[in-house]
């Protein structure tokens, strides 16, 4: 006994000081860096642009699929012949220009000539052509499904791709110009199995910004690319990009108010927004949304087959309400599955469903539901709405609506879990609403197709929906070539979408994103919280104040 | 039931050992809570504790559940609002007290799931020398195993309610409770009244119930207080975590709430709070235990 007490102080005394020896080479390291970069910032050439996220990156490989982070950091390195500029809109990236031949069965990229890789080869059509090639022969990620069309790509020469396609489809070329990364031909072809290639080390890119040093948990350090031809004046003016987990928003709040960090990668919670009211030197962008959020029913449960059930659920939720409480009034309504952003689609003949539970009760009873026992809540329906826990906004509207729902005389269960759960649980359908967001959809017409063809092809109809009809809508919209008919025939389904409910749309948010404007100026933000302040596009625009 | 069979035993057979060991445990009941209570952290724990089971029992009486949305969000504390609003015009203060409500149930609950199997996992150990190598091991295992990414894993996994979080902190609780009981059993099983009952006859189920149980209840009500505040802990922590019950107000969620919405740096009173009431019930319930403990405690009372 008397050993151990003996031996306890020593071992307490190692303990603490080990304890303030790291506190101590924290703060030290802390403190150089602040010197660092603030008199980075001062020097103008030199200024280190340092970006917060969340998470770390969990895959260098561009070809694959990817979180925020992976897209953010590998958005930067490798060019995509398009991009979504403010409006929302297909703007031009590595290609010039694309258009249609044969009727609508070849599309054509012209690319620009001015890319270069940082080893010093200039970026060419063959990388194009591999970086496709590769992916429909892996079938990675979500570009592979965008892909199915293509019979061959042709290079012919420098900077001409074509792709020959199995049938006219018309968002071909926006969807994958937007999505697919152009890879390095001469580095990537010799890494072998391109679905293994972890690329995490000596990276070769053609964006305003190529990784240097990766340390997980803690930093992502990027240097600039010397010769970047859509930064003004050919190269970047911010000479380094360092994104610095902050797994907390809160921390990360703070962060950016002590100048530890220039601009929060991910938005601003709409609760938080009060914390930069007094703080002259943090800048707020709004920027609108490329999805939606909102409440998909699982068409195999016996009751949400039912149209006027899905109705009902759609009366029961207060999507006003949502809007001005839970997002502050940073948020529209929708009616179908539309987003009002794709405005020549849009059908503004929609009106949302009316906020009326009573009503939304009548209907379940005129349906033939019954409560028997008096408790004002229907026997037998009551339904599970899964969502993912950390996702604030909509935990909080899973919990509105179950209190809402239940003055419909419907009952609901709360199953927000943990992100890891909700996830297995959404991709092996077990859930009976789902609550869920939407990140981004670049057109209408691939949004329709991965959420409401039976053969399911981009793995996100929720609805598990299988019906021919909707199916064969799709299917006739798709092969539309005539701009104005293609249109109307998305209006139509839009409207179809909306009568039967397959799902009730809550809100397109508009996310705000808050930078240090003493410091740094001339994001071009686009929209989507994907997207945001830090598209390549972005990055290479940036300047430092003063 | 428990004086009177002893009562039969001395009759029926003159055991001197065995009057003279059970003896002060029987008859020093309620002197033993006489001096507990007049010691003031005693009495005021107590008390603590006590209005906490009021809260939780009247929550419906003292606020309305919180729902719904509130024009005044995010107000700082008010005569209106006691400790101020959340990010959807919420009152904290009924978040607070209805909070009480699954933080006892959860706390009292899963403390009660580790008692028992601790208990008698821990007397079994005890007497019964084969069960003890297997029992310690066990324990040790238990006490080895990072509990709190396995309570993680194991509340990610099944559906989150107050029952499952229950049983979970319970089950992981045991060991604890199992080692303290079996080192109070040791001692016990080795007095020699245990012999003489062993000589007399006695069944070993009625040595463990009658003989050594009675001798560690007042262990098991220590070990009660103390794992129940664990629990308490464990609940906020994984309520916090995002894997608490999302239909159920915990003291874990309203930190949650405020931490996921990013107004942990804007809104003082959304953590302050519920980490008080935290504190005060942990506190209440590891004093209570402690003095408790002291009470019982032999070298203390001279005895």
């Amino acid at each position: 006994m008397s050993k151990f007490l003996s031996r306890r102080p020593g071992r307490w005394r190692s303990a603490v000081a080990l304890g303030a020896v790291a506190v101590l080479g924290l703060s030290g390291c802390s403190l150089n860096e602040g010197t660092g970069s603030s008199s980075g910032g001062d020097s103008g050439d030199g200024a280190v642009l340092r970006i917060g996220t969340t998470t770390d990156v969990s895959n260098f490989n561009p070809l694959q699929s990817l979180s925020k982070t992976d897209s953010w950091i590998l958005n930067a390195m490798y060019p995509h012949l398009l991009r979504i500029d403010e409006n929302a809109k297909k703007a031009p990236e590595l290609a010039k220009e694309y258009r249609y031949e044969d009727g609508g069965r070849t599309a054509v990229f012209t690319l620009r000539d001015d890319f270069t890789w940082t080893d010093g080869k200039p970026v060419v059509a063959e990388d194009v052509k591999f970086s496709a090639e590769t992916i429909m022969k892996y079938k990675l990620g979500n570009v592979a499904a965008k892909l199915t069309w293509v019979e061959s790509i042709e290079a012919p020469d420098a900077t001409t791709v074509k792709f020959r396609l199995s049938q006219p489809y018309a968002p071909f070329a926006e969807g994958v110009g937007f999505w697919m990364s152009i890879v390095p031909k001469h580095v990537f072809e010799k890494a072998g199995d391109l679905s293994k290639f972890p690329n995490d080390s000596n990276w070769v890119g053609a964006g305003p910004f190529v990784l240097e040093t990766a340390t997980k948990g803690q930093r992502y350090v990027m240097k600039r690319n010397d010769r970047y031809p859509l930064a003004p004046g050919g190269k970047p003016a911010v000479s380094q990009v360092e994104y610095r987990i902050y797994p907390d928003v809160n921390t990360m709040m703070l962060a950016l108010r002590n100048g530890d960090i220039d601009l929060m990668g991910t938005p601003v919670p709409a609760s938080a927004t009060k914390t930069f009211d007094n703080d002259e030197k943090i800048k707020l962008q709004k920027v609108g949304a490329l999805g939606f959020a909102h409440l998909t029913y699982n068409m195999n449960n016996k009751h949400l087959a039912r149209q006027e059930v899905r109705q009902a659920l759609s009366m029961s939720v207060d999507t006003k309400a949502v809007i001005s409480s839970v997002l502050q009034g940073g948020g529209r309504q929708m009616a179908g599955p539309i987003s009002p952003i794709f405005s020549d689609y849009d059908n503004t003949d929609l009106q949302p469903y009316p906020f009326d539970p009573a009503g939304a009760k009548a209907k379940l009873a005129s349906a033939g539901f019954k409560d028997g026992n008096g408790d004002g809540l229907f026997d037998d329906l009551t339904f599970g709405v899964a969502c993912d826990q950390s996702n604030a906004n909509i935990t909080r509207v899973v919990q509105l609506f179950r209190e809402s729902a239940a003055k419909a005389g419907i009952s609901l269960e709360n199953q927000c879990v943990e992100r890891n759960t909700f996830l297995s649980r959404t991709k092996s359908g077990e859930y009976d609403i789902d609550a869920s967001q939407w990140g981004v959809f670049d057109n209408p017409m691939d949004q329709l197709r991965s959420t409401y063809l039976s053969s399911n092809p981009g793995g996100i109809n929720y609805n598990l929906l299988k019906s021919e009809e909707m199916d064969k809508l799709i299917t006739d919209a798709a092969a539309t070539t005539d701009a104005a008919a293609f249109k109307d025939k998305i209006k139509n389904i839009d409207r179809v979408v909306h009568e039967q409910a397959y799902l009730t749309p809550l809100y397109v948010e508009d996310f705000q994103f808050a930078y240090n404007a003493s410091r740094f100026t001339g994001f071009v933000a686009s929209p989507s919280d994907l997207l945001g302040m830090v598209t390549a596009y972005s990055l290479a625009q940036v300047k430092p104040v003063g | 039931m428990e004086p009177r069979s002893r009562e039969r035993e001395v009759g029926t057979v003159s055991a001197p050992v065995l009057t003279e060991q059970t003896a002060p445990v029987v008859s020093a009941a309620r002197p033993v809570w006489r001096d507990y209570l007049r010691q003031p952290s005693a009495w005021l724990s107590v008390t603590v504790l006590g209005l906490m089971v009021l809260l939780a029992v009247g929550a419906p009486l003292i606020a309305v559940e919180p729902g719904g949305t509130g024009p005044d969000v995010l107000q700082p504390p008010s005569g209106r609002h006691w400790f101020g609003t959340d990010d959807l015009g919420q009152d904290i203060f009924a978040q607070v007290v209805w909070g009480t409500r699954t933080s006892l149930v959860i706390g009292v609950a899963a403390s009660l799931i580790a008692l028992v199997l601790g208990t008698a996992i821990g007397l079994l150990s005890a007497y019964f020398r084969p069960v003890d190598a297997v029992g310690t091991v066990i324990t040790d295992v238990m006490l080895a195993l990072p509990t709190l990414p396995l309570m993680i894993m194991l509340a990610a996994v099944v559906n989150p309610s107050v029952w499952t979080l229950t049983v979970i902190i319970g089950v992981f609780a045991w060991p604890e409770v199992a080692r303290l009981i079996r080192s109070q059993g040791l001692v016990v099983t080795a007095m020699p009244y245990i012999d003489g009952a062993r000589v007399l006859g006695a069944t070993a189920w009625r040595i463990v119930t009658r003989e050594i149980l009675p001798a560690v209840i007042s262990l098991m009500v220590v070990s009660v207080l103390l794992t129940a505040s664990r629990a308490v802990i464990s609940e906020a922590g994984l309520s916090f975590l995002g894997l608490g019950d999302p239909d159920a107000w915990s003291w874990g969620r309203i930190l949650l709430n405020a931490q996921r919405s990013g107004v942990v740096a804007i809104a003082w009173w959304q953590t302050l709070f519920p980490s008080l009431a935290i504190l005060v019930l942990v506190l209440a319930a590891t004093v209570a235990g402690m003095r408790f403990n002291d009470i019982r405690d032999p070298r203390r009372n001279g005895g």
